[in-house]
């Protein structure tokens, strides 16, 4: 039977997949480091998230959390060998400082963790190289179809997370939870309250300029957008955007031409590895497009998946590289 | 062929399968040396081992081979049913079947609530189509007319496509991954239930298979010679018919649909050893099941830590070594 194309997209599974890149890699160190700044000046308000007051755990107690399959995880003790499936959730435990939990990674993660063995692919995974490194935590993507990894593990007697990230509030959840199972809660408050900071931080700068109708492609052909309920429309707006989209439900719906045309966003922006300006130019031939790029009224910005695709940490990266592809006009004088 | 040359030949193709089964233990993405995985298998070594070996590589070896053995057999069944060399265990349009049933359960989001919805959908799937295409077939004639059969399978297939293209292009694109990930067929989901289930499936329906190997080869010279020479036809077509498309039905609900397997491997053995029925349904049983076991083998380790889709190994290794075949023979 014929095949339709595969997509490596998820509701947010594109922001699974994640992309090598040297620029992503270059900045978990960076990120870490300014965390640690924030926390050394002290200029942080109390993180509104967790209201209840900060408990250390023994390295020996058990810890728990709600996965985002609605089911209760709970380990003996603090996890300590970690396989992360999911390059955001990586990124979140490295963000932590809990890089040297890991005892694997996909073939989607950082360089940085070239060094661990690989299991494949993230939402692909072998189960039997995972079984071979003793994790006692992996953290993998909730399945909306059918479960192929985590009943396997399970079967083996690996505790699974399960996570299915897809807001702002997801990404600042994932936080809170795996420091809870890592036994890193005062690590994770910090690193909450450093985001939260750093977000509204974009969001003041600018906070005086009027908002720019922005339309945010996931997908080109066939176009797919960004929904206001996924984490990178919310961003966008962060970012002082308003997502020509934002009144549709899906997540990443997919649109018709005639549709984005009719709405007549102001920046479009195309997230995309090295071969941006060839889909560039070849989108600037086609009819429908040809009009938006002629028409002078509308900018056109490729910019890099790997840190905009990433509902972790990165989401705070996203927010300035969002920021300044959309005021990159108003910012300039006319 | 005499008795003998038949024992002979079926030793020398079990000996075969079970090497294969034995190589599939032996090797995967993690390395072990063969002594772990035999001290593994007695229970023995660090718990890793012994969970890779006993509860991911012998169940998915044994569910491999038995799916590589009912694909085989069956369309052996099919090849002398319709007496046409194109025949295949999906014909009668149990593939489409099967993936509008496990397609249908993932899009509905109900795949998530228990592993054993999918393969139960895809199961029930198959056999609605089965039963459609032989209702069509039956409501045109008196008797079950090969030709109507092939083209009734042939469009109800083509309705199921329509079905699951309608129903992937409305669906989001998490559940449009999970269910390509189906149709693309894979053992990695073998556990010793779906071994269990399927053997209790198999056993019976391949036996049957075998019995029929004398009306089978009267019904592959034709139909009204089978019937003079005393083959009670509609009975043999029956049974034949709907054990072949069961025997199908099970295997495409545990693993996903994999070609190549029950189209060649008959095929093989025809040209090898001749086209006996009552040899060459056991013959292509055995050969698919040391097939299609090598096949995943080689589809675990070729890129390790990645599993190539195993259909995709079947047509790599098995479509040049069926043109060598066929070349050797023609000349």
């Amino acid at each position: 039977m014929p095949l339709p194309v595969l997509p490596v997209m998820g509701r947010t599974g594109f922001l699974l997949i994640g992309f090598r890149g040297p620029l992503a890699g270059s900045q978990l160190p960076t990120r870490v480091a300014a965390m640690l700044l924030w926390l050394l000046v002290g200029c942080g308000e109390p993180d509104s998230g967790s209201g209840e007051a900060v408990r250390i755990v023994p390295a020996d107690s058990a810890v728990q959390a709600v996965d985002d399959a609605g089911r209760l995880v709970r380990l003996p003790r603090p996890a300590r060998r970690i396989v992360s499936l999911l390059p955001a959730t990586t990124e979140t435990l490295v963000a932590l400082g809990a890089a040297d939990l890991l005892v694997g990674r996909t073939d989607y993660d950082d360089p940085s963790l070239a060094h661990l063995p690989s299991v494949g692919g993230g939402l692909t995974p072998s189960v039997e190289v995972l079984t071979s490194l003793q994790p006692d935590l992996v953290i993998a993507w909730e399945e909306s179809g059918a479960a192929r990894v985590r009943p396997r593990l399970e079967a083996v007697g690996i505790p699974v997370f399960a996570v299915a990230t897809q807001d702002t509030a997801a990404v600042f959840a994932n936080v809170e939870r795996l420091g809870a199972l890592t036994g890193m809660r005062l690590e994770a408050d910090s690193l909450a309250g450093w985001m939260r900071s750093e977000l509204r931080a974009v969001a003041r700068s600018v906070a005086d300029r009027p908002a720019v109708d922005v339309l945010y492609m996931i997908g080109v052909d066939p176009p797919m957008v960004a929904g206001p309920n996924v984490f990178i429309g919310e961003i966008l707006e962060v970012a002082g955007g308003r997502n020509v989209f934002e009144d549709v439900a899906a997540p990443s719906p997919h649109v018709s031409l005639e549709e984005i045309v009719r709405r007549a966003p102001e920046v479009v922006l195309i997230p995309s590895t090295g071969a941006s300006s060839a889909s560039l130019e070849r989108l600037r031939r086609e009819p429908g497009w040809r009009e938006l790029f002629e028409s002078g009224d509308t900018r056109f910005h490729t910019l890099p998946p790997d840190i905009l695709h990433r509902p972790g940490p990165s989401i705070v990266d996203a927010a300035r590289v969002l920021r300044d592809a959309i005021h990159s006009e108003s910012a300039r004088p006319r | 062929m005499s008795p003998r040359q038949v024992v002979v030949r079926l030793l020398l193709l079990a000996t075969i399968a079970v090497a294969a089964l034995v190589l599939s233990v032996r090797v995967g993405a993690v390395s072990m040396t063969t002594m772990g995985v035999l001290e593994a298998i007695g229970g023995e070594g660090d718990p890793a081992s012994i969970a890779i070996v006993r509860q991911l590589r012998l169940p998915r070896a044994v569910v491999a081979s038995l799916v590589g053995a009912a694909l085989a057999a069956s369309g052996a069944t099919f090849q002398a049913l319709l007496r046409n060399p194109l025949a295949e265990p999906y014909i009668l349009g149990v593939s489409g079947g099967a993936a509008v049933g496990a397609v249908g359960a993932i899009v509905l989001g109900i795949a998530t609530r228990a592993t054993w919805i999918v393969p139960a959908a895809a199961f029930v799937g198959a056999i609605v189509a089965v039963l459609t295409v032989l209702r069509i077939a039956a409501s045109v004639g008196r008797s079950l007319d090969t030709r109507v059969l092939l083209l009734a399978g042939v469009v109800v297939g083509s309705f199921f496509n329509a079905c699951i293209l309608l129903a992937l292009t409305l669906t989001d694109a998490e559940s449009f991954r999970s269910a390509i990930f189906w149709m693309m067929g894979s053992f990695a989901g073998a556990s010793w239930t779906s071994a269990g289930i399927f053997t209790a499936y198999f056993v019976p329906a391949l036996a049957l298979l075998v019995a029929l190997g004398r009306p089978l080869n009267l019904m592959a010279i034709g139909e009204e010679t089978a019937a003079h020479l005393g083959a009670s036809v509609e009975t043999v077509k029956l049974l034949a018919y709907g054990t072949a498309s069961l025997l199908t039905a099970a295997a495409v609900a545990v693993s996903g649909v994999i070609g190549f397997v029950g189209l060649i491997i008959p095929h093989v053995i025809r040209i090898a050893w001749g086209g006996d029925y009552r040899f060459l349904i056991p013959a292509s049983a055995l050969l698919g099941a040391a097939f299609l076991v090598s096949a995943d083998s080689i589809a675990r380790i070729a890129a390790a830590p990645t599993e190539l889709p195993v259909g995709v190994v079947t047509a790599f290794v098995g479509v040049p070594f069926f043109v060598w075949l066929l070349r050797r023979r023609a000349v």
